[in-house]
């Protein structure tokens, strides 16, 4: 916000800026496609339907587009396609947007002028084509293949960038999940051997800490869950914020942030001292009962309380509540796990207590994946390069980190440094790193340090804006993608594939096209030699039926196992079975069972900075969508109001908040949605590129204001370490 | 804070002493090389429908791929292995190793 305003460069000057005469229409300067009729009465007689795969968020929800002269009318969703339930959720009505939308890429856009400037000119694909070329093969010859890092969002055709990485011999591909989910990810893997999906239909009670499932959608957790609660399950809610979940739960406790672990071990303390935890499952399926029963002793309802402001009685209750439904009953996992500095062990703290609970492969519980059968689709070959260096960048920096996710902050922060040794061409798809990582000038200092920096998206991006090349991508409804698998417990064990609904706009390309060109230029040809339909023929050569199936109905299903997976196999943990003590962990001089450490005093006006969706946005992917943007225009600070009247702040006053990060400039909403302590705002706002006509100049970016602290164990962002001050703005 | 800082040393006092948990068991070879050899030299047999039995990473635990590879000579494949460097088979070693289905970080993909 401070940035845009005081450069003071408004979206005419930056069209003038832009340059050419083709680049003000390339990012967004009034060239619009064809446009959706149905507003005037509705779609006519005559018009086709076909399958394809919503991409406004990571869950791949199946969709029907309906098409009337080559223009989508209408998605709707596709009613056999039980994942989502038949779901097809604002933002997924809101996709034919993404495509129609006046602001899309149209053409390849060379920066002509400084980076961040905004000048930029269009060229020819065969032009773009060359320049990458060029830069691959000058940036790994001057400092190794390893120089090219990669980063692509979650999308069906990433796996060609992570292909393209591989063979040309970088080890440095990132992915957003290092901004999200590895913590649980890694808890829930060193307790289970695997990430569960939650049998949400079934169960009959959830404790829901650090999760907002009733507006950050995941399928099918969100609608079974709400199905479940119909049918008489109980959630109970621990969350800062008065979220829609915690407005549709039976129970909500304004938990004091980062004392979720103090809870769960409470839990576990009172099961294991009134003996209601699963006997005969810890004995036959658990390792470390003993040293569990120990460590948490001191670990008392009465001490918890104190922690987490939630009252010990409460506390005990819902621990006996637990047991009493178990195993249909659950902590429930959640997704994003970005929060703190221990983060990987919070989470352990609930893999722990649903251990104890003996919810594991049972109904109502928590599921193992279920056998999907989807091929891993054209294997290949990858060269090695002797003269590469041994490791990523980020390498040993974190203690248990994923190898082919990486840690995002701890690239950046090598990256910076230049050690242990440099990075200088960066290609990203399909992700936007300038919104969703936190301490924004860290990425803008990234990206300058940069010799070659390639975007491929839909729009302009920030980090397009930031980008020395800006590729026009196809969207979703355009594109012709490759399968993917998705699980759903009890929902589905399936499969979803994309096919182009309507013919591509302008000169936008898929990733899969670009990538194949480049290693053609390069003499990488071999790793790209087949097709698409190639490719899926490969993927889809052991479920029978398979293609038939996803033509006929939009999925395919795999009528796999769903509970039971385990029995008579092991577990994937070191001891094979479920570790309430990991005895890797110990190995490694890291805490075998979590301990807890309570969070340090925030002082005098300050207070912590919290993240969180809404139902009708998806961080900086969809905020730009002209439809989505009417829900959500911009943000505000929330504020408690006890801490606003110390601070003189009425709703509606321009504030600034401020950490050591950053500072923005926002407007407050003085609410008792949050507690004294914790502020919120949502993310993707207050953007730097005036290519994003809908929300230019809206609200303000979090991403600034975040601290980039990190799990110590997988590198995992710690947004939640963020201590801010708030104060009105002088008149 | 103390506590990362006690985790750093005692990781590098492991590795000082050569008996950190890579280097005990199968973390001297280079495992990216690995994969790399793994997939030259035995996925063209090791693969769905190849001649032998497909494999991955995490077609095994640690302690099997351990055993595995102690008994080489007796495999089918034993002639193969014997063509192979002595530090390509730790390479390889690693690979598999370091990615089995119990391991802290199982393959993704085969
Ligand atoms: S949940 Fe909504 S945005 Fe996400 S894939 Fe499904 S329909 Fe699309």
């Amino acid at each position: 916000m401070a940035q845009t305003s005081s450069r003071g460069i408004s979206r005419r000057g930056f069209l003038k800026l832009a340059g050419a005469a083709g680049a003000a229409a390339a990012v967004g300067g009034g060239v619009t496609g064809p446009r959706p009729a149905q507003a005037a009465g509705g779609i006519k007689p005559g018009f086709t339907s076909k399958y394809s795969v919503c991409d406004m968020c990571f869950n791949k929800c199946s969709l029907i587009a309906r098409v009337q002269d080559g223009v989508i009318q209408k998605l709707d969703p596709n009613p056999k396609f039980l994942k989502s339930r038949g779901m097809l959720c604002a933002k997924g009505n809101a996709g034919v947007e993404q495509v129609y939308g006046a602001d899309r890429l149209k053409y390849p856009l060379l920066r002509v002028g400084e980076r961040g400037e905004g000048k930029f000119k269009r060229i020819s694909w065969d032009q773009a084509l060359d320049l990458m070329a060029a830069n691959f093969k000058k940036i790994g010859e001057q400092y190794t293949r390893c120089g090219f890092m990669f980063m692509a969002g979650s999308d069906m055709q990433s796996t060609f960038v992570h292909r393209f990485a591989e063979a040309y011999g970088s080890y440095n591909t990132l992915s957003h999940e290092s901004m999200c989910l590895i913590a649980g990810t890694r808890a829930f893997l060193d307790t289970f051997g695997e990430v569960p999906i939650p049998d949400m239909l079934y169960t009959k009670y959830v404790v829901m800490a650090g999760a907002n499932r009733f507006e950050s959608l995941v399928t099918p957790d969100s609608m079974d869950l709400m199905t479940a609660m119909k049918n008489g399950a109980k959630l109970v809610v621990l969350d800062p914020r008065y979220t829609k979940t915690a407005a549709k739960a039976d129970e909500w406790f304004a938990i004091k942030p980062r004392t979720d672990m103090a809870f769960m071990l409470a839990i576990a303390h009172v099961l294991i001292t009134e003996n209601l935890y699963d006997k005969k499952f810890v004995a036959a399926k658990t390792y470390g009962i003993e040293q569990l029963t120990k460590h948490v002793k001191p670990y008392t309802p009465q001490w918890a309380a104190e922690q987490c402001d939630i009252p010990a009685e409460e506390i005990q209750r819902i621990a006996r509540e637990l047991a009493a439904a178990a195993p249909a009953a659950m902590v429930y996992p959640g997704r994003r796990s970005s929060n703190y500095t221990d983060s990987t062990q919070i989470r352990r703290s609930y893999a722990i207590v649903n251990a104890l609970l003996g919810n594991w492969d049972r109904p109502g519980g928590l599921t193992a994946a279920r056998v999907v059968g989807l091929g891993g689709g054209i294997p290949f070959e990858a060269p090695f390069y002797e003269d590469n260096p041994e490791d990523r960048i980020d390498a040993g920096k974190a203690t248990l980190m994923f190898p082919e996710e990486g840690s995002f902050k701890l690239a950046r922060d090598a990256v910076l440094e230049g050690k242990p040794y440099p990075v200088k061409g960066f290609f990203l798809y399909h992700t936007n790193p300038m919104q969703t990582a936190a301490n924004r000038s860290k990425t803008v200092a990234m990206l300058n340090s940069m010799e070659f920096v390639v975007t491929m998206d839909i729009h302009m991006s920030d980090t397009a804006y930031m980008a020395d090349l800006v590729l026009p991508s196809q969207t979703y409804l355009e594109r012709q993608d490759p399968c993917s698998a998705q699980q759903g417990s009890s929902a589905c064990a399936c499969v979803v594939m994309r096919d182009p609904v309507v013919a591509p706009l302008y000169e936008s390309k898929p990733v899969f096209w670009v990538m194949q060109q480049v290693a053609g230029r390069l003499g990488m040809g071999e790793y790209f030699d087949f097709t698409i339909e190639q490719f899926r023929d490969k993927q889809l050569a052991g479920l029978t039926g398979g293609m038939d199936a996803l033509k006929r109905d939009g999925v395919y299903y795999n009528p796999s196992k769903l509970y039971g997976v385990y029995e008579g196999k092991i577990y994937k943990t070191k001891s094979h079975k479920i570790e309430l003590f990991n005895s890797r962990y110990a190995e490694m001089g890291l805490e075998p069972m979590p301990v807890y450490t309570p969070p340090k005093p925030g002082g005098f006006a300050r207070m912590r900075m919290v993240v969180g969706r809404n139902a009708v946005i998806t961080q900086s992917s969809s905020q730009n969508n002209a439809l989505l943007a009417k829900f959500q225009p911009t943000n505000h600070l929330w504020i408690h109001p006890e801490r606003a009247q110390e601070l003189d702040i009425k709703d509606g006053d321009w504030v600034w908040v401020k950490s050591k990060a950053g500072k923005q400039r926002i407007k407050a909403k003085v609410t008792y949605e949050t507690r004294p302590d914790t502020v919120y705002m949502a993310t993707g706002f207050g953007v730097l590129s005036p290519g994003l006509a809908n929300i230019y100049g809206k609200g303000a970016c979090i991403a600034q204001v975040l601290t980039d602290e990190f799990d110590s164990i997988t590198g995992n962002m710690a947004m939640h370490e963020t201590w801010v001050r708030v104060g009105k703005e002088a008149a | 804070m103390l506590k990362r800082t006690i985790v750093v040393l005692l990781v590098l006092s492991f590795i000082g002493a050569g008996l950190s948990l890579a280097l005990a068991s199968g973390g001297k070879g280079n495992s990216r090389k690995g994969k790399y050899l793994y997939r030259k030299n035995c996925r063209v047999c090791h693969v769905q429908n190849g001649k032998a039995k497909e494999l991955s990473p995490i077609s095994k635990t640690q302690a099997q791929w351990k055993t595995t590879f102690a008994a080489q000579d007796k495999l089918p494949c034993a002639a193969e292995w014997a063509k192979l460097k002595e530090k390509d088979i730790t390479d390889i070693y690693a690979y598999l190793w370091g990615h089995a289905k119990d391991s802290p970080s199982p393959a993704k993909c085969k």
